[in-house]
């Protein structure tokens, strides 16, 4: 079991990122408002931790991390992330629909320009050698793992309160939404800045665990990802982008495993090792027929918590 | 008179259509007043000046003395002002309960983080949400439905549901456009009578559009008929219905 947990360390705490990162997308479309802006605040994040971490707290090679000063980069990641979205939603959440998702691909692609170009991100090279809290890659699940918990608790918990219940209306109908009352500039930035806010700190913890940091890391490409992960773990309720997130990344070490069962014919072995990324692709487009509102729906939700209470 | 509701020469262009245009009266606190006039008239384009959806291109508003002509949707419904939808427009992938509490948002005030935390004051709040909800379904026999999604409601259910969605406001003014669209002749008594109802319970003023001249005569203290635009009569029913430039506009000459 300990052999499983050291050889798969690195997989299990990816999964808990991408759920993570899955959630910060989930946040703004809560409210209606498709966002692809996780990539950035999550490379921002990334860069935070990073230029913090090796420039201004060093610590004498060798010795740990202190934990407590990456809590701090990940507190720094989120004001950060924060306000920055703040500053970019208001003139942003003024589009709709695909166009939001156009502008905040176009947030990803300058902030990946600009870490490519400026002295302080390392330029092309990035920076590296950013020092580790934690002996294993597996410890990392202390922070992941538990900032897992706190934001599937917070999400579920914000869908059934008053603020959540404003963000499904926007998402409902905007316009019926305005006239109950509802602000709908104030509610969906809030939404947006949540989302961001969680990507920057997911960033922070990426950072260390990543070990360098780069313009490769929070791209166009980690954007349609994480898209899907929501769209194939399921859109509507909080826990469709953690088991969307979870599941697919685990997907191709499963896929991997596979290919080294004894017996098999080598072109099969072959297509396992080689065809992950096309297995990928199909298993997406038979979960889009087969499962349009995702693998977890609230119907779903509600028989399980009817079974529970009988 | 004691006026709530101030139209005060509003005009309203889209292209070269005057869907408004230069339109004056005022509604009394307590009254009901009919919005009548054939298809096209400008009245729903009326309410949507009046609640804020379409700015105005010219002309005031005012509501209770204060002027409104620029205020957002959900400013004017803070104000006191709720509206239903001619093609009904509640959230339909949400439960009728959900769709009242959404409707109490600008009467509580738990912030995201004390809505998260549960704290004994977000509690509380929810509490007297929950209970107020459930009493204005009660009002339209929805109590045992609370937790269904509306969309599988029927069609007098999804209107009545609107209605008293638009209640959960508290507002002062109630705008319906068009309530009875769709309904039978007894329902639209039975609809009648409702209406009376939530006026007297609720202590509101009421604005309704509707084509039903029974339900309209009836039911309506004064009557303000719309035609390409522009106001062409406003009084009584009785004076209405005998205007000469009314029966024109409905019969043509």
């Amino acid at each position: 079991m300990d052999s499983f947990f050291n050889q798969y360390g690195f997989l299990i705490v990816s999964m808990t990122f991408s759920a993570l990162l899955a959630l910060s997308l989930y946040l703004p479309l809560m409210a209606g408002q498709l966002s692809l802006a996780s990539p950035a605040f999550y490379a921002i994040g990334g860069y935070i931790a990073a230029v913090l971490s090796t420039q201004i707290f060093p610590v004498e090679s060798g010795a740990p991390f202190p934990l407590e000063r990456l809590l701090l980069e990940m507190l720094i990641a989120a004001a950060v992330s924060g306000v920055l979205a703040l500053l970019v939603g208001l003139p942003a959440l003024r589009l709709r629909g695909v166009y939001l998702a156009l502008a905040t691909i176009a947030l990803v692609e300058i902030v990946r320009v600009l870490s490519l170009n400026l002295e302080i991100t390392g330029k092309a090279i990035g920076i590296f050698g950013i020092p580790q809290p934690f002996a294993t890659k597996l410890d990392y699940l202390w922070i992941s793992g538990v900032l897992l918990l706190v934001s599937a608790f917070f999400v579920y918990r914000l869908e059934h309160s008053r603020m959540g219940r404003a963000f499904a209306a926007l998402r409902e109908d905007e316009l019926a939404a305005g006239a109950m009352g509802i602000n709908p500039t104030t509610t969906k930035l809030l939404a947006f800045v949540l989302g961001a806010m969680l990507a920057g700190v997911v960033g922070a913890v990426s950072a260390h665990f990543l070990n360098t940091w780069n313009a490769r890391q929070g791209t166009f490409d980690a954007s349609i990802l994480i898209l899907a992960y929501v769209i194939i773990g399921g859109s509507r309720t909080f826990l469709g982008p953690i088991i969307g997130g979870l599941l697919l990344t685990a997907l191709p070490e499963v896929l991997r495993a596979l290919a080294g069962v004894p017996g098999l014919p080598p072109l099969a072995v072959s297509f396992l090792q080689d065809g992950r990324l096309i297995i990928y692709g199909v298993l997406i487009v038979l979960s889009t027929l087969f499962f349009p509102q995702g693998l977890i729906t609230p119907a779903l939700l509600r028989r399980w918590n009817r079974k529970g209470r009988a | 008179m004691n006026a709530l509701l101030q139209v005060d020469g509003l005009t309203r262009r889209f292209g070269g259509l005057i869907a408004v245009n230069n339109v004056s009266f005022e509604v009394a606190t307590g009254e009901i007043f009919g919005l009548i006039g054939p298809n096209g008239a400008g009245k729903t384009t009326l309410f949507n000046l009046i609640t804020g959806l379409t700015p105005p291109g010219s002309g005031h508003l005012r509501y209770k003395g204060a002027d409104i002509t620029a205020a957002k949707p959900h400013q004017i419904a803070a104000r006191g002002i709720a509206r239903t939808f001619q093609n009904i427009r509640l959230f339909s992938g949400l439960s009728a309960l959900d769709n009242i509490r959404i409707a109490r948002h600008v009467h509580t005030h738990t912030g995201t983080l004390a809505g998260v935390l549960r704290t004994p004051a977000a509690r509380r709040e929810e509490r007297a949400v929950r209970e107020r909800a459930l009493e204005l379904l009660r009002l339209v026999h929805l109590e045992q439905r609370a937790d269904e999604a509306v969309g599988g409601f029927s069609y007098g259910d999804q209107r009545r549901l609107e209605i008293v969605r638009a209640l959960a406001l508290a507002p002062e003014l109630l705008l319906l456009d068009e309530p009875g669209a769709g309904m039978n002749t007894n329902e639209k008594a039975a609809l009648s009578d409702f209406i009376r109802h939530i006026r007297e319970q609720f202590n509101l003023t009421i604005v309704l559009i509707e084509h039903h001249v029974p339900l309209v005569m009836g039911l309506c203290d004064r009557i303000a008929v719309l035609n390409f635009g522009e106001l062409i009569a406003l009084g009584s029913p009785a004076q209405v219905q005998n205007d000469p430039a009314v029966i024109e506009a409905y019969l043509g000459e």
